[in-house]
């Protein structure tokens, strides 16, 4: 057959695509459970850095331990919303709650731990974004997270303003990120909105 | 005069070094390189998508129409950089969590291409397989020797374990940490090996 006639180059595009669509869903069928088990563990990390909580050891049933020992998790739906709520069993005055919301090029989810009285920010934890390496990505660094810890929340300031990230010298601000002043600027927005409706919902 | 094996990794890893003599992969080689763990498995993931892409693509080269050769070509890349993306996700969750983005962009890695384009398209399977392989190892030199200077002095550190003696005399040099970092170190790397490229063609 010609190798320039339209029917060889359909039927070799749908040949190739087939094996190599094949190939790839075999690498990926391959790989299901282990993918499985890494978004768990990443969760119940995520959840015992949030909560500072002690873990024996690295491996995924520690942290499943740590998490199931010390945190009741619930969820709730008020308002429409489905609030997924983590609280501490060892009688602490915090509460966490997944937050999300647009970063700069796509959602943003994370949880953040608050306490009872829903007067300061303990701390906050990244489960997942696509903001840009380097750049924005920058959020999930101890040194952008830690400035979070503790950190006072004005509910008598705008809404925009309950908590700062960027310039600015109140108790309630934290240092944005250099060169990714738009990822800033939308967390920022995005934990404004969500404390804003957490403390709404009620939920404590 | 046909390439002999000899010939083909000498240009892949030295004469033609894809990143100091041809700047081609240069956005990940800035990225990747301020941890050695990571640059190790980017390093993998691009071997083995150029060795493997190479290698099809020489395979096939009488049977893909010249038309749409380039269609062809980046599926078959794209479905190497897939696996390569779903093995790491599943091997190494938390270096896919910092490299992810720039695994997915092997698949327009210039060097990938263009080896694909000037050499597999026109060479037998075995020694396209070397022309990959070589070129994949070149581009994995240049970013091993940034990334062995870059964690060291940026987090005090080799494949995350700590250097001897640290508190006594290490102190962090930030700027290794981000990317004006490894813009000096390439720049660096490029100096020497093209002083010694230019010493061994004047003897």
């Amino acid at each position: 057959m010609n190798k320039s006639s339209p029917l060889y180059i359909l039927i070799f595009i749908v040949a190739i695509s087939a094996l190599f669509g094949f190939g790839v869903s075999m690498v990926h069928y391959s790989t299901e459970d282990m993918l499985a088990r890494n978004l768990t563990l990443h969760r119940n990390r995520t959840i015992a850095r949030a909560f500072d909580l002690s873990v024996e050891g690295k491996s995924s049933e520690a942290y499943q331990q740590a998490v199931a020992t010390a945190i009741r998790d619930t969820v709730n739906i008020i308002n429409n919303r489905e609030w997924e709520l983590f609280y501490r069993t060892d009688g602490r005055d915090e509460v966490g709650f997944i937050f999300t919301g647009m970063g700069f090029w796509d959602r943003i989810t994370g949880i953040l731990v608050v306490s009872s009285d829903l007067q300061e920010i303990r701390d906050i934890k990244f489960l997942s974004h696509k903001e840009t390496p380097g750049l924005g990505a920058r959020i999930e660094e101890k040194s952008f997270t830690d400035q979070f810890e503790n950190l006072p929340i004005d509910w008598d300031a705008p809404l925009a303003e309950h908590i700062i990230i960027g310039p600015g010298d109140t108790p309630n601000t934290v240092d944005a990120i250099t060169g990714a002043t738009q990822t800033s600027m939308a967390l920022m927005n995005m934990l404004n909105e969500e404390l804003n409706a957490f403390r709404k919902a009620q939920v404590k | 005069m046909a390439d002999t094996p000899k010939t083909v990794f000498t240009n892949g890893t030295w004469k033609e070094n894809p990143i100091y003599r041809q700047v081609l992969g240069i956005c990940s080689a800035l990225a990747v390189t301020n941890l050695l763990a990571n640059t190790l498995f980017m390093c993998a993931g691009v071997i083995f998508t150029l060795a493997l892409s190479s290698l099809t693509i020489s395979l096939l080269r009488n049977l893909i129409p010249k038309r749409i050769r380039m269609i062809v070509q980046v599926l078959i890349i794209a479905s190497y950089v897939m696996m390569v993306d779903i093995t790491i996700r599943a091997v190494a969750p938390d270096i896919h969590r910092f490299i992810g983005p720039y695994v997915g962009l092997i698949i327009t890695n210039c060097i990938i291409m263009g080896r694909a384009e000037a050499f597999a398209g026109q060479n037998k399977p075995f020694i396209s397989l070397l022309d990959g392989i070589a070129s994949g190892m070149g581009y994995s030199f240049v970013l091993i020797a940034i990334a062995l200077v870059r964690e060291p002095l940026g987090f005090g550190t080799i494949l995350g374990l700590e250097l001897p003696a640290k508190e006594l005399w290490w102190h962090q040099w930030t700027i290794m940490v981000m990317p004006p970092g490894a813009f000096f170190m390439l720049a660096i790397i490029t100096w020497i090996a093209r002083c010694i490229s230019a010493e061994k063609s004047k003897t």
